[in-house]
């Protein structure tokens, strides 16, 4: 592993994704990327009592989804990295507590499944890991209590306003296996 | 279609790219559930007057009824979707600050009623409430000032 230029890491042996699952809500479920996701779900709530409860288990399902999927045990896995929109990341937190993996809260937003990509790389890549698990979630009705108005106020949303995704993605990186590789991995200043 | 460097450069293209809000439909449609609620409230307080009650009680009558519809109506999530239509139309009369402390109160029902509904049912009107009687105070003190020097100077 070798950093070039600023802000640049090349790693020696390229860890491999080898593995992927995702779970998204109704409104993503009626979009034109439906036929990539591995679940679709027809209620924001999922049987839960809260969104928050429902975040949780949207991510704990979509991890072991990824793990059976890789034809895994979470016994197998060294590490993870998962974030999402809460406070305290708590519907990670909550969600991946059963698994027994050692745990890693990120929080960059957006920027959340990339950040655990770039760090698990760097894990798999400099031998402190074979297989590192990540993660995000978040959830349009949480979100919007987390960080904007109630759903419930009869305000007007102008047409380019942005819809937080109700769903999560998982991926494990793997220091040896089948899949894309990755090579290097760039971050961006924050501006 | 020019190269893109500098923030500026991108927030003009950003900006020529975005939708603008339909303002024309959306104040048409304001002014219409406005009014509608308005004469709504007119009619409630000609009736009773009509039944007899005084300006002031009527006055409160009216609020009370309109505040229940849209407290009502907010429970039913059919509030939600008038103020999406009517925007300001709704927003503006009473009917809006009684949404804005439903809204949060059902909100914020799943973090119990102490520090959920309790504590967070303020979060939208209590910046409202708080500058608008800060501000009604200091119009009431300028307002005894110089309405006291009036009634001397008489």
């Amino acid at each position: 592993m070798q950093k070039l230029g600023k802000q640049t890491i090349k790693f020696d042996n390229p860890p491999k994704i080898i593995e992927t699952a995702s779970i998204v809500g109704p409104k993503e479920a009626q979009g034109p990327l439906a036929k990539y996701f591995d679940t679709l779900l027809q209620d924001e709530f999922w049987g839960e009592e809260t969104w928050e409860k429902a975040e949780s288990k949207i991510i704990k399902q979509t991890v072991d989804l990824v793990i059976s999927k890789a034809g895994l045990a979470p016994s197998d896995l060294d590490f993870c990295f998962a974030g999402d929109l809460l406070n305290q990341c708590i519907s990670s937190s909550f969600g991946l507590r059963e698994l027994g993996i050692p745990f890693f809260g990120i929080f960059g937003a957006c920027s959340t499944f990339v950040e655990g990509m770039i760090l698990s790389s760097i894990l798999a890549d400099a031998g402190a890991a074979k297989n590192v698990l990540f993660a995000a979630s978040s959830h349009f009705c949480s979100a919007e209590k987390q960080f904007r108005f109630p759903l419930e106020l009869g305000n007007q949303r102008p047409p380019s306003s942005q819809w937080t995704v109700t769903g999560s993605g998982a991926s494990i990186i793997s220091s040896s296996g089948v899949g894309p590789s990755v090579d290097c991995v760039t971050a961006r200043q924050n501006c | 279609m020019d190269k893109i460097e500098t923030n500026q450069q991108y927030q003009k293209y950003v900006d020529k790219k975005t939708p603008n809000s339909p303002i024309l439909k959306n104040c048409f449609n304001a002014f219409w559930v406005g009014g509608l609620i308005c004469s709504i409230g007119q009619i409630i307080s000609d009736f009773c007057k009509f039944r007899g009650f005084n300006e002031e009680t009527s006055g409160s009558i009216v609020a009370i009824i309109l505040i229940g519809i849209s407290a009502f109506l907010t429970g039913l999530n059919l509030f939600n979707r008038i103020g999406k239509f009517a925007g300001a139309g709704s927003i503006v009369p009473i009917t809006g600050f009684s949404n804005s402390i439903v809204s949060p109160a059902m909100e914020y029902k799943s973090e119990g009623y102490i520090m959920g509904v309790g504590s967070k049912m303020f979060t939208v009107a209590g910046p409202v409430l708080v500058y608008g009687i800060s501000a009604s105070i200091l119009v009431g003190i300028v307002y005894l000032i110089f309405n006291t020097q009036s009634i001397t100077l008489v």
